[in-house]
């Protein structure tokens, strides 16, 4: 018998497969009938042995392995999906850009003026955020970028040495690199404030900085044209002892104020400290955000926090590219805001596989 | 090219367009008496190269070596920014007045090390003399200068023409620059009350065409 089973040719095998499957789904069928009209139970019934009746066993268990085979192997196509979603996605994303952008014939010039025209994300409140600040050189920036995961929570600022060493194009540059990440240009203006607004505007910033020592009229019209704009103004205290009297004087109170040590000072006095203090002060009568900049150390990391700032500006670990720098940026994260994980971008692809 | 404290100079600060600009210092006469400044806006919209392509420009029309400013306006960082000043080939950095001591000192030191004049922009400070008090070492060039947006929208503050006798009293040597005039008359005034540079940029800003006019008009008023 086991020979002649075994001899059974393909087409005989499929056949007797077909059979088998037909008549155990009409049984299942009817079965399930049978719990509304009693009489399907027979009829089931009937299917049931005509099934095995016509089914030798040997094929039978054959036709049961070979089912088994196939849902398992469904099982893990499923599973291998799960993994690569990225990667999916991504050839998709690739596929769906490379046929709409080939017969327009878009340059890789047009798609970085497009990363220009696309409007950042504005500053929130009740949001802490960490503040990355890029000093260097533009190929370093490129290297910590590349590890830079995209967060509502960060803020990528362009330094004043990048933006007068590169000019403008070294914003609109690093916008291109980050997509969706908030850029900062650190333009500390001091004069002919809404010209460096706009310019800051059209290389793509978010935000732009002016200096507390300015004088008042060109603080005035800096915050007029940030308005007007629409850009965030971050006033930068720097060498101020009493912020709250250069922020009476003004008409209109900008969007954050950051308190700064500057680095000749941190490097040449060391008596000089961080007003921590002046936070709640500053807090207290107006409404706006606190950024705290000049000190790199844990502890000082730790006292800004506890001291209810709201932004916290580093820039000593991120000057140069070191193999630890990714590591330090995810520990840095989860110390600033607990539930960081939520706070994840969703762009159209991640940096990883941007080729950076 | 040096600067000497027995002249008057003019100092043109650019702001347009790179183009604009290369064209602006093609048409300027090669009177020694002019000094080119590489503007704030200026040097933030295109970085260093710009300093470098106003000073080529201006040595190939002139075959002279000129002098540059780089309008830098230096808060922090003093070294750093000296530094990216002299890669680009310009014989002056700009510092703000209101930046920390240790800031203003760190450009001056480095102005020395890398052989550069430095000049310390009296932007929003009130009292210079408070500033210059603290300094280590004195800066080669103080710019007293009202502000653009100041002179817009406050009409009550004049430039501290009173200064420069009081400063060059008690520090000799330095040489005093006035920035926020814009009239012939103005630099008329600056050059009677003894200053030594006259900085000017609106009126060519507002008229690139007639630089080589506007130019001369003002030479006029500086004796050679």
């Amino acid at each position: 018998m086991k020979k002649e089973e075994n001899k059974l040719s393909q087409k005989e095998f499929e056949k007797y497969k077909a059979k088998y499957q037909a008549l155990l789904r009409f049984t299942i069928v009817f079965f399930s009938f049978g719990f509304f009209f009693p009489g399907f139970f027979l009829i089931s019934l009937f299917l049931f042995i005509l099934m095995i009746k016509t089914v030798p066993p040997e094929v039978r268990t054959r036709i049961i392995a070979e089912m088994e085979k196939s849902q398992q192997k469904t099982k893990t196509s499923r599973k291998e999906n799960h993994l690569e979603p990225v990667l999916a996605n991504q050839a998709q994303n690739n596929r769906l850009v490379f046929v709409e952008r080939e017969p327009k014939k878009i340059s890789v010039y047009d798609s970085y003026l497009e990363s220009l025209r696309t409007e950042g994300p504005r500053i929130e409140k009740r949001q802490r955020y960490l503040h990355i600040a890029l000093n260097s050189t533009l190929k370093e920036a490129r290297k910590i970028i590349s590890k830079i995961p995209t967060r509502k929570n960060i803020i990528l600022e362009v330094g004043t040495p990048l933006i007068k060493t590169y000019g403008e194009d070294a914003i609109s540059q690093i916008k291109y690199w980050t997509e969706g990440l908030y850029i900062l240009a650190d333009a500390k203006t001091s004069d002919l404030a809404e010209r460096e607004v706009k310019m800051a505007k059209d290389a793509g910033a978010s935000g732009i900085t002016c200096l507390g020592t300015a004088p008042i009229e060109t603080i005035d019209a800096f915050l007029e044209s940030c308005e007007k704009y629409k850009i965030d103004s971050f006033l930068d205290m720097m060498n101020i002892e009493n912020p709250l009297l250069v922020l009476k004087k003004l008409k209109k109170i900008p969007k954050v104020v950051m308190l700064h040590r500057g680095v000749d000072e941190t490097e040449k006095n060391k008596e000089k400290v961080i007003p921590y203090y002046q936070i709640k002060q500053i807090k207290g009568s107006y409404n706006t955000l606190i950024a705290v900049a000049g000190g790199d150390t844990e502890r000082e990391i730790q006292s800004a926090i506890f001291n209810d700032a709201d932004i916290v500006v580093l820039w000593k670990d991120f000057y140069k590219y070191s193999p630890k720098t990714p590591e330090r940026i995810t520990k840095l994260l989860k110390k600033i805001n607990k539930r960081e994980s939520s706070l994840e971008i969703k762009t159209s692809y991640s940096l990883e596989y941007s080729g950076l | 090219m040096e600067l000497s404290s027995k002249k008057k100079y003019l100092q043109i600060a650019f702001n347009r367009n790179l183009d604009e600009v290369i064209s602006m210092v093609e048409q300027l006469p090669c009177s020694p008496n002019i000094i080119l400044e590489a503007g704030t806006p200026f040097v933030k919209k295109y970085g260093i190269n710009g300093i470098s392509t106003i000073k080529e420009t201006r040595e190939n029309i002139c075959q002279t070596k000129a002098y540059i400013v780089a309008d830098l306006k230096t808060m922090d960082r003093g070294e750093r920014e000296v530094k990216e000043a002299k890669k680009a080939g310009a014989s002056a950095v700009t510092c703000l007045g209101t930046a920390p001591i240790e800031t203003i000192d760190a450009f001056l030191e480095s102005c020395e090390k890398y052989k550069i004049d430095g000049a310390i922009d009296m932007l929003g400070v009130k009292f210079p003399f408070e500033v210059l008090q603290k300094l280590k070492k004195m800066p080669k060039i103080i710019i007293l200068h009202l502000g653009v947006d100041e002179r817009r929208n406050n009409r009550e503050k004049i430039i501290p023409y009173h200064q420069i006798n009081r400063i060059k009293g008690t520090y000799g040597k330095v040489l005093i620059a006035i920035a926020g005039g814009e009239n012939p008359k103005d630099v008329l005034r600056a050059f009677f009350n003894d200053a030594d540079i006259a900085i000017i940029w609106e009126k060519i800003y507002q008229n690139p065409k007639r630089i080589k006019e506007i130019t001369l008009e003002f030479l006029k008023n500086i004796k050679k």
